[in-house]
């Protein structure tokens, strides 16, 4: 599902990712890992097309997105899900206008959007608060929020750029968790995460990157995939 | 239809949380609409009193005193019959007398112990348009002044026709004026959207990262510099409004240009709605110009 050929990202030209080959199946969970400065956001950001690399290709879907071109980029972020660190969320919407905003932007109707927003919030365990703005939400409800707002299109991928980095960590446990759960339900997920802890308790497969490139990628034993 | 709500909601949340910079944006944007109305008023009125001068442009044949009555009426046969004359009216020495006292009641007693009327009879006469030019009245008069029994010919010609050039440098300075206060204006729009593009990069970034396509996030700013633009119009009309009608009443006053203020017209609705079409579009070109480089930020 997703494939990346020889890739390389250089920033001022020393490469942030050097010649990285990488397959990630359908239903598979995915730790990125590797100290700061590794490559993982970096890596992160080329699946999302946030960035393109400046050798190799990037297939996603069968769409080699090495190549899309800007107006296209949209339409493929529809499908994906992000979730950020810093949770990225609108301070002056309350929750539930978050969670909704890209079915917003795909013109999704508001009976249809209502009901997939609460659905997910249920599943992220936040329909509670749905009136309430991110401000005056702790940082496990906002992730939380954020989780949401990065499912609710059913997007075929989720990416996680250290979702548990500012967390304690039975915070950050609970929020793997619902990686996990999402995951179970037959979502890719590809976590990247500098947090030993969140390797122990997902027990999947780690690709660990450093200083740009490909260290290792080694899959457990018990390695179940969804979908397969 | 969510969607056109969402938009139009964005654009007055946008104008909503910056009230200041929208309030100088319009004040500024009415104010420099409002100097290049000042320029086209002047220019539309000027226009008009000259197109209904040379609608009124009449040429007066004055003839000499003790003409028998049938010279009169053999002349006035002569001067109908001529092809650049439209109609005329023979105005008789009692009757420009009378006309005197009438336009002139306090200069009446001038007139008086004069003895016998001083005042010359004449023919008011009406040209056919095409012979209105300068030139054309020009030659019809000096061809008329050759005839015995005319003692003078007289006509407005050269100052309405001074008046028209005027009119045409008027046309070309409000251009001018117009095109700079227009630039002035979509760059005042254009640095307020850029102030909100600033103050809401965040918002604009996340929407991009959760899918909004270009003009779905350009959409809202596009709209609130319309709005901005045709708010700053439609304030710059009123000010002219309020400023129009206190110079007619300035005018009006007694001892002042008698008369004069009732020539002066405001401009039509469809001008002014065209004046407000002009602020909206200023204003959309401000925005459109403030996101041209915004669209090329990476997320």
């Amino acid at each position: 599902m997703i494939q990346l050929f020889h890739v390389t990202k250089y920033y001022d030209r020393r490469p942030a990712l050097f010649d990285i080959n990488l397959q990630i199946d359908k239903g598979e969970f995915v730790l990125l890992m590797g100290p700061s400065g590794a490559g993982k956001t970096t890596l992160l950001k080329l699946l999302f097309c946030a960035e393109q690399p400046d050798e190799g290709q990037i297939l996603v879907q069968q769409r080699n997105v090495a190549r899309i071109r800007p107006w296209e980029v949209p339409y493929l972020r529809r499908r994906m899900g992000f979730v950020f660190q810093d949770f990225r969320l609108l301070p002056k919407k309350t929750v539930f206008e978050n969670v909704a905003l890209p079915l917003l932007v795909q013109g999704v109707s508001s009976f249809d959007a209502r009901r997939k927003v609460m659905e997910v919030l249920k599943a992220a365990g936040i329909d509670h608060k749905k009136e309430s703005r991110p401000p005056l939400l702790s940082a496990g409800e906002q992730q939380r929020v954020c989780i949401a707002r990065a499912i609710v299109n059913g997007p075929f991928v989720l990416l996680a750029d250290e979702p548990t980095g500012n967390m304690d960590p039975d915070l950050s446990s609970e929020i793997i968790e619902l990686f996990k759960t999402i995951n179970a339900r037959g979502t890719t997920v590809v976590v990247a995460t500098h947090n030993r802890q969140v390797v122990e308790q997902v027990n999947r497969r780690v690709v660990t990157l450093a200083q740009g490139r490909l260290a290792s990628d080694d899959r457990p034993a018990s390695d179940e995939r969804v979908g397969q | 239809m969510r969607r056109l709500a969402y938009l139009i909601k964005e654009a007055l949340t946008n104008i909503r949380l910056n009230r200041t910079t929208t309030l100088i944006a319009v004040a500024t944007t009415a104010f420099t609409l409002a100097c290049f109305g000042v320029f086209l008023l002047l220019y539309v009125n000027l226009r008009g009193m000259v197109g209904s001068l040379q609608d009124d442009i009449k040429v007066i044949v004055y003839l000499h005193d003790n003409l028998a009555q049938q010279s009169i009426l053999e002349i006035q046969h002569r001067i109908k019959a001529e092809p650049e004359v439209a109609s005329l009216a023979y105005v008789s020495k009692e009757q420009a007398m009378a006309d005197f006292r009438t336009q002139f009641p306090a200069e009446s007693h001038l007139l008086q112990g004069l003895g016998e009327n001083p005042l010359p009879a004449s023919f008011v006469v009406t040209l056919v348009p095409r012979f209105r030019s300068s030139d054309a009245v020009k030659r019809w008069s000096d061809r008329l002044r050759s005839v015995p029994e005319v003692a003078q010919v007289q006509y407005s010609r050269d100052w309405i026709e001074n008046l028209a050039v005027v009119v045409v440098y008027l046309e070309l300075v409000a251009v001018a004026v117009g095109a700079i206060l227009s630039a002035a204006s979509v760059t005042i729009i254009a640095n307020t959207i850029r102030l909100t593009l600033y103050a809401r990069r965040e918002e604009i970034e996340i929407m991009k990262l959760i899918g909004a396509t270009g003009a779905f996030i350009k959409i809202p700013y596009l709209l609130e510099g319309t709005v901005l633009g045709a708010l700053g119009a439609t304030l710059a009309l009123i000010i002219l409004k309020a400023g129009f009608e206190f110079f007619k009443q300035q005018l009006g006053q007694p001892g002042r240009f008698l008369g004069i203020e009732s020539g002066f017209t405001f401009f039509s609705n469809q001008v002014s709605l065209l004046i407000v079409l002009a602020g909206l579009s200023l204003g959309f070109v401000g925005s459109f110009v403030s996101l041209l480089g915004y669209g090329r930020v990476k997320v």
